[in-house]
């Protein structure tokens, strides 16, 4: 099992008020503390015209990251790639990938906000339109693997057809990342098994390895605020099948609950326990999120170093079932 | 007049730090393909510390929304250091003008509402409930990012807005404007580049982004140092001051009567 770290989203909010510039020089701090720590990669994630600043554009901060790092992978989770030019994004992520030596990983979705669509000019019907063809000329001309964010069997399923990993929503409960998980397996099969080696399926989860009391109460109001700020964005979970929507519009409290329901939390061997639950759901690849809204900066570098320590080196040989 | 350094394509980063040694003002980024300056940009911003980012930006290769997103990352990654040279690349004058306008408004902190020949925003597309206007943040460090402007087009853009133009020669530089930036090469020639940058100086030139010949970055950044940043400085430059060669400090190993030194 592999294990990253996310997502910065470079945020100033009112309930965790900070500088942009202080932002971004934190981003750089985090990355060298997680390379040095032994983690594989580090997430970023975009949004536009929030209040909060919400990273709106993620090459130029992955760039920062590359800039001063030497080991450690940046991903984009996700580029919103409908909203943008293909080419120019292309042409960014070529310069990085050639400039650091391959450490960046492109991932990219198709976006849900309204007001993202409105404000750029993108007609929301062409979205699937401009995400196909945006990908084609990405994996034609990028050069940085390529990652697709989705939580639809067929967009998963299309992913691995296609070579491409995914990344699947911290919300999802295991039994869905199961049936996300098994549907990029079988779409990378039937698709005739392109790349030769089966890529990977990453799951951002909520983690904390605490067996204290009080830490735990207050993750866990961290992570409901995290949610809480999805919520204002105007994020939720679609039915899929047998699974029922985490609908943050219509009943936030429920929601809220479920979401923070999804979060491992407890001392390292539990942690160990249900992070190997989430291997044999088939998942290789772990982006562990503890940037959590309210979190202080040394809270966070406290349990990065009990993940790498108590946590990572007992799942270091476990596999994807 | 103040010295900065065009930086080598692929070496930039490396490049910009010595610059940022050498106390020139600034490094200017210069990409070949749109989508690259703002990375490199965002790189060089993060090993340096000082020196005023510059970078070079085509307009009309995304929406100005866009481009207003991903400089305001820059100068916050930055730390509001970033100079913005928009080229009015295939534009024509009132084309470019709206896209910079645009732009510009995006870092305003007001709500964006732009109505043009080439954009609208918000885009108001039919079928959903948008608001009237847009934020576009983050916000960018700066009060107000200084844009220089070259390209085509530029000329009328400057008319337009009362921006600088970059100059690229002596000839269009001003003395009028309260920042004169303009672009150079030198030839690595201690004579020749004297000349040079004098004649930008008395042009009334403030800024002179300069290229220099392939090779030997650190040789070069080293000599604009020593030779020409004080000929940009003032008028009359006292070269004997340059002539001074300090001895290396810890002297090396019996050079020194170290063991003269009283106990």
């Amino acid at each position: 099992m592999r294990f990253g770290v996310g997502l910065w989203c470079l945020q100033s909010t009112a309930v965790s008020p900070r500088h942009h510039v202080e932002a971004y020089r934190q981003l750089r701090t985090d990355a060298r503390v997680v390379e040095q720590l032994g983690f594989g990669d580090l997430w970023l994630s975009e949004h536009h015209f929030f209040y909060d600043g919400y990273c709106p554009s993620l090459l130029p901060a992955a760039a920062s990251v590359l800039a001063v790092t030497e080991r450690l992978r940046v991903a984009t989770g996700m580029l919103l790639l409908p909203l943008q030019d293909p080419r120019r994004v292309a042409a960014a992520a070529r310069s990085l990938a050639q400039r650091s030596a391959g450490r960046l990983d492109l991932g990219v979705a198709l976006g849900y906000r309204d007001v993202e669509f409105d404000g750029k000019g993108v007609p929301r019907k062409q979205r699937a339109g401009r995400f196909a063809a945006g990908l084609d000329l990405l994996e034609a001309t990028a050069g940085a693997p390529l990652w697709v964010g989705g939580a639809t069997p067929a967009v998963i399923g299309r992913a691995g057809a296609r070579g491409h990993g995914v990344l699947l929503s911290g919300a999802n409960p295991v039994a869905l990342v199961r049936d996300l998980a098994s549907a990029h397996r079988r779409g990378w099969e039937q698709g005739g098994r392109p790349g030769g080696r089966r890529p990977p399926v990453a799951a951002l989860r909520n983690i904390w390895v605490t067996g204290d009391a009080a830490e735990r109460a207050a993750v866990l109001a961290w992570v409901r605020a995290s949610y809480v700020v999805y919520a204002g964005l105007g994020w939720s979970v679609p039915a899929q099948g047998e699974h029922a929507a985490m609908d943050f519009r219509r009943d936030m409290d429920r929601a809220l609950d479920e979401a923070v329901a999804t979060t491992i939390i407890g001392p390292a061997p539990q942690v160990v326990d249900e992070l190997a639950a989430l291997a044999d759901a088939g998942v290789d690849h772990v982006v562990c999120r503890v940037l959590l809204e309210g979190a202080p900066q040394a809270a966070v570098h406290a349990v990065l170093r009990r993940l790498a320590e108590q946590v990572i080196p007992a799942l270091a040989t476990v596999e994807a079932a | 007049m103040r010295l900065g350094l065009r930086l080598p394509a692929g070496g930039e980063p490396e490049a910009a730090r010595l610059a940022e040694d050498a106390g020139l003002f600034g490094v200017l980024v210069d990409a070949a393909e749109p989508g690259e300056e703002v990375v490199v940009a965002a790189w060089v911003a993060a090993v340096t510390e000082q020196v005023r980012v510059v970078v070079r930006v085509a307009l009309g290769c995304e929406h100005p929304v866009t481009l207003a997103e991903d400089l305001a990352v820059l100068d916050n990654i930055a730390a509001g250091r970033l100079v913005v040279v928009a080229d009015t690349a295939a534009l024509d004058a009132e084309a470019a003008l709206e896209d910079l306008e645009l732009l510009r408004r995006c870092w305003s902190a007001r709500p964006v509402r732009h109505t043009g020949r080439r954009w609208r925003v918000p885009a108001g597309i039919e079928g959903h409930e948008a608001p009237d206007a847009v934020a576009v943040t983050p916000e960018p460090a700066q009060v107000d990012v200084p844009v220089w402007l070259t390209g085509a087009a530029a000329p009328a853009l400057s008319a337009a807005t009362g921006l600088p133009r970059l100059a690229v020669a002596p000839s269009e530089s001003s003395p009028d404007p309260l920042v004169s930036p303009a672009l150079g090469a030198l030839a690595g020639e201690v004579e020749a580049d004297r000349a040079t940058v004098r004649a930008y100086a008395a042009a009334g030139a403030t800024h002179l982004l300069v290229s220099v010949p392939a090779g030997d970055v650190s040789g070069h950044v080293t000599a604009i140092a020593r030779h020409l940043a004080g000929e940009a400085a003032m008028p009359d430059f006292p070269r004997v001051v340059t002539e001074t060669v300090p001895p290396p400090w810890p002297p090396a190993q019996g050079s020194s009567p170290a063991e003269e030194l009283p106990r």
